[in-house]
């Protein structure tokens, strides 16, 4: 998104003539209302400081995280009196949570691998399959995004108990890849739509079977919205809480969990790193998506 | 032969079968099952002689206390609804009208940021901000602004704040579509006309976005009466929400029948917000498509 800056300037220099141009028409009009034109400004500026105050409550808890997870004290001290690793050699050195983050990790590539398999395949359908009912079908696979996923949990966890098959890790990685497949279907949709059907034509007319054509013109295609999808499910189920909150098993729990555990009693510098770890993944992982497709194509709420 | 690309096109449908399949089995089987299970007695796998019964729908009916529980999380929704809704405008308008590209990657960046931070940490951070000894309270107090520090958390003040930055991410982007869609026409021609630009966003641009308010307000409605980890952790296990309350049916009591109903009554209110999203939302792109 960044290289992409620069198509950008056109529409910049055509901003600034826009408003050069404005400038010269406020300019006419100042003899005439000048507290009209203070009000402008002082709005503008009211809009501005508005939005920086947004900004802050953002992002501020966010940078808070670090200052906790680098400060020396075992308790919350602000201003930071310092900086030291020892919170983070505590998290690494910890089993609890080694295990923990280890075992999310499991879990994150296993629900990764189904709900892109899954929901991969699905978006070819609803995209290219003809099916009766498409909006439906779209519908009911995003609805596990907007349905409270702590239902979801609870429903699955009865279900277990009824069938008594007790905890299981593929009944974990079954309700992280329903909370997951929406946010694939979405992305691999995006590509699906904005795909030139006239590519696959022309491999066809050059005497390329379906199989060929799909593997060599359609899947390279597909590539990044698939690829958008899979990394949003692995951060999403990497911190997925409430789904996770009935089907852990004690012993082999997910990294939110053992983090949720632990804040019940206690606030020291461990969970800053244990936090600061998670956010340092995602962030990772966002420079990932808008390296391969750009961010703007799965935001479409 | 010119059938042929047709019936390819229903070959290609079949790919929907395994999501299919695991929706029948992990989604909607297991939701039927909670269904019914909120309609019996006990559980049919341990005990011998169960049978259907509505006394859990009943006792949710009659005692005051889970009426209070449902009020207080009815309520903590509207707040949270409220204020992300007044966070949130300010920044989605930025974001849809601002110029320059490498401004809105940023903004979306800043947006994004938050909603890819679990929740728990998130959690987490508010309670490092609002604590008693938290930043807040500590910068307020060595300023001397305060001599006592601010009841910030364990109370439904602290909720709502966790709450919001929690998903005013999601009223940010269902606001930013529907301003985008806005014809920037509209209020030149306001402008142009004598208008000012509070008055032409008080006349042109806000109720053009009124489908996008109603859309992200339902969204983060339903988002927020269905969350437990903020309201259970910022509300110091003070204050019981519907969540809260249903995860308790299930740790301390093992009632599973009552938790089953419990759920029934949120899912319901759930459904019937996010259809009503989706309606409102369809609306929006269908009149852009019209036009």
């Amino acid at each position: 998104m960044m290289q992409s800056a620069p198509s950008g300037h056109p529409r910049e220099l055509s901003n600034e003539l826009d408003s050069g141009l404005g400038r010269s028409d406020t300019s006419a009009r100042r003899h005439v209302v000048p507290a009209a034109r203070h009000r402008v400004r002082y709005g503008r500026m009211l809009y501005l400081a508005v939005n920086t105050a947004v900004l802050v409550f953002l992002l501020a808890p966010i940078a808070i995280v670090f200052v906790f997870a680098l400060n020396p004290t075992p308790f919350i001290q602000f201003p930071p009196v310092g900086i030291s690793l020892r919170w983070f050699e505590k998290f690494f050195a910890s089993r609890d949570f080694m295990h923990a983050l280890g075992f999310s990790l499991e879990v994150a590539a296993i629900t990764t691998v189904c709900a892109t398999v899954f929901g991969a395949s699905a978006a070819l359908a609803i995209a290219r399959g003809n099916l009766p009912g498409a909006r439906l079908v779209v519908a009911t696979m995003l609805s596990p995004l907007m349905l409270p996923a702590i239902l979801t949990g609870l429903a699955l966890f009865q279900t277990y108990v009824l069938l008594d098959v007790g905890r299981p890790l593929w009944g974990l990685v079954a309700g992280h890849t329903l909370v997951t497949i929406p946010y694939v279907v979405r992305t691999t949709l995006a590509v699906l739509h904005n795909f030139d059907l006239r590519l696959e034509e022309a491999a066809r007319n050059l005497g390329a079977g379906p199989m060929r054509t799909f593997f060599e013109v359609t899947l390279p295609l597909v590539k990044p919205g698939v690829l958008a999808g899979a990394i949003f499910a692995f951060i999403v189920s990497f911190d997925q809480f409430p789904v996770s909150l009935f089907l852990v098993s004690p012993g082999s729990e997910t990294l939110p969990i053992t983090l949720f555990n632990y804040l019940k009693f206690d606030l020291d510098g461990t969970i800053g790193a244990a936090s600061a770890v998670s956010i340092l993944l995602a962030f990772v992982v966002v420079i990932g998506l808008d390296r391969t497709v750009g961010l703007r194509s799965y935001v479409k709420l | 032969m010119s059938l042929a690309p047709a019936i390819r096109m229903n070959g290609l449908a079949f790919f929907i079968l395994p999501s299919a399949l695991l929706f029948a089995l992990f989604f909607f089987l297991p939701i039927g099952l909670m269904a019914v299970m909120s309609l019996l007695t006990g559980n049919p796998v341990v005990a011998p002689n169960v049978a259907f019964t509505t006394r859990h729908y009943a006792r949710i009916a009659d005692d005051p206390y889970y009426f209070e529980v449902i009020w207080t999380t009815i309520r903590i929704g509207l707040w949270t609804t409220l204020a992300a809704l007044a966070i949130g405008y300010p920044l989605a308008h930025w974001m849809a009208r601002i110029k320059s590209r490498a401004g809105h990657a940023l903004l979306l960046m800043a947006v994004l940021a938050p909603m890819l931070t679990g929740i728990v940490v998130r959690t987490f951070a508010w309670m490092a901000l609002l604590s008693d000894k938290g930043v807040i309270n500590q910068t307020l107090q060595s300023l001397g602004l305060v001599s006592q520090p601010l009841k910030l958390m364990y109370n439904e003040t602290g909720i709502v704040i966790g709450l919001v930055h929690i998903y005013v991410p999601f009223m940010v982007l269902t606001l930013t579509g529907v301003i985008g869609r806005i014809d920037e026409r509209l209020e030149q021609a306001a402008e142009n006309l004598g208008a000012s630009p509070l008055r032409t966003f008080l006349e042109v641009t806000l109720p053009l976005s009124l489908p996008g308010i109603l859309a992200g307000s339902l969204l983060v409605f339903a988002l927020a009466i269905s969350a437990y980890v903020t309201p259970i952790l910022l509300g110091g296990f003070q204050i019981m929400t519907l969540p809260i309350l249903i995860y308790q049916q299930i740790s301390a009591n093992f009632n599973i029948g009552f938790a089953a109903a419990l759920g029934m009554v949120l899912l319901l209110v759930s459904f019937v917000l996010v259809v009503a999203y989706n309606h409102v939302l369809g609306r929006v792109s269908g009149q852009r498509d019209l036009q």
